[in-house]
């Protein structure tokens, strides 16, 4: 009589728990046993950058408040905006907002009921990812060339 | 939760809860921040390297000072909901979780109450702070 059951070590999570008739049976698979996936990493990215954003309306806030102190104030906040290490925080949290907003779209495209087989899935999040990327991108060498910011 | 009536429409269970409700204002968040959002981008663009001058001309359009409140307040209210969403997700102790939400929830609202102040002395021109203020 063999067991059906994999004895602990055979499965590849080599997670196990002892059920009470002694016998090992493997855990559901946790999140490092999945293959990545890009429907997936569209999904964390969204989360991601949406709690970035977070921060970056924070900052708009900060924006306000120098604005309305006046030029002297104000001076200081475009100085530290316009350092490489605030260029580099504004260039992420403009990543940030394309991707959530173009993901957003994904999302309530999939909230009508459309595009969730999943070939046409995987599509949109390779899609949402490569045109968020792009917009956030272009947004910069827009700034740069139009001569707004520089280096 | 033993005993309720469950309806059903098209086949699919009604929300007995809350939950539709907050499925339903999360989307029309998003829907409404779609247009706001690319306006901002348009705008972030124009105010980029204008200086405080620039900034300060821009404001005196009442279009540009009401679209900049109705973004801020629309992400404020998305950014609860998204956040709250999250450590739902995440934070299982009662008291930890409602703490954060309602750590959460204030920081939302001064950010919106202090926005749309700062905005109306922006558009309306007032003299800088502290002005009004003991100074």
């Amino acid at each position: 009589m063999t067991s059906p059951l994999p004895v602990s070590g055979d499965d590849q999570s080599d997670r196990t728990v002892l059920q009470p008739n002694g016998r090992p049976r493997p855990l559901s698979p946790h999140l490092q046993v999945w293959r990545w996936h890009v429907t997936m990493a569209a999904s964390i990215l969204h989360r991601i950058s949406g709690s970035a954003l977070s921060a970056g309306a924070v900052l708009v806030g900060i924006w306000l408040l120098a604005l309305a102190f006046g030029p002297e104030a104000y001076a200081t906040f475009t100085g530290l905006s316009a350092s490489p290490l605030g260029l580099l925080v504004w260039f992420g949290l403009t990543l940030a907002l394309t991707y959530h907003l173009v993901s957003g779209i994904r999302h309530l495209v999939w909230d009508t009921g459309a595009g969730l087989e999943p070939k046409m899935a995987s599509l949109l999040s390779s899609l949402s990812i490569w045109i968020g990327l792009l917009a956030g991108v272009g947004f910069w060498v827009w700034l740069f060339v139009s001569g707004s910011v520089s280096l | 939760m033993s005993g309720s009536t469950k309806t059903f429409v098209k086949g699919v269970k009604v929300s007995e809860h809350h939950g539709a409700g907050e499925w339903k204002a999360e989307r029309l968040s998003s829907l409404i921040l779609v247009p706001l959002t690319i306006w901002g981008l348009w705008s972030a663009a124009t105010l980029a390297g204008g200086g405080y001058d620039g900034a300060l001309i821009w404001f005196q359009s009442p279009v540009n000072a009401v679209l900049l409140a109705l973004t801020l307040l629309a992400s404020l209210w998305h950014m609860n909901m998204g956040l709250k969403v999250i450590v739902d997700d995440y934070i299982h102790k009662p008291s930890t979780r409602g703490a954060l939400l309602a750590l959460i929830a204030i920081v939302c609202l001064v950010l919106a109450f202090a926005s749309v102040f700062l905005i109306v002395r922006l558009a309306l021109g007032s003299a800088p702070l502290p002005a009004g203020f003991g100074a």
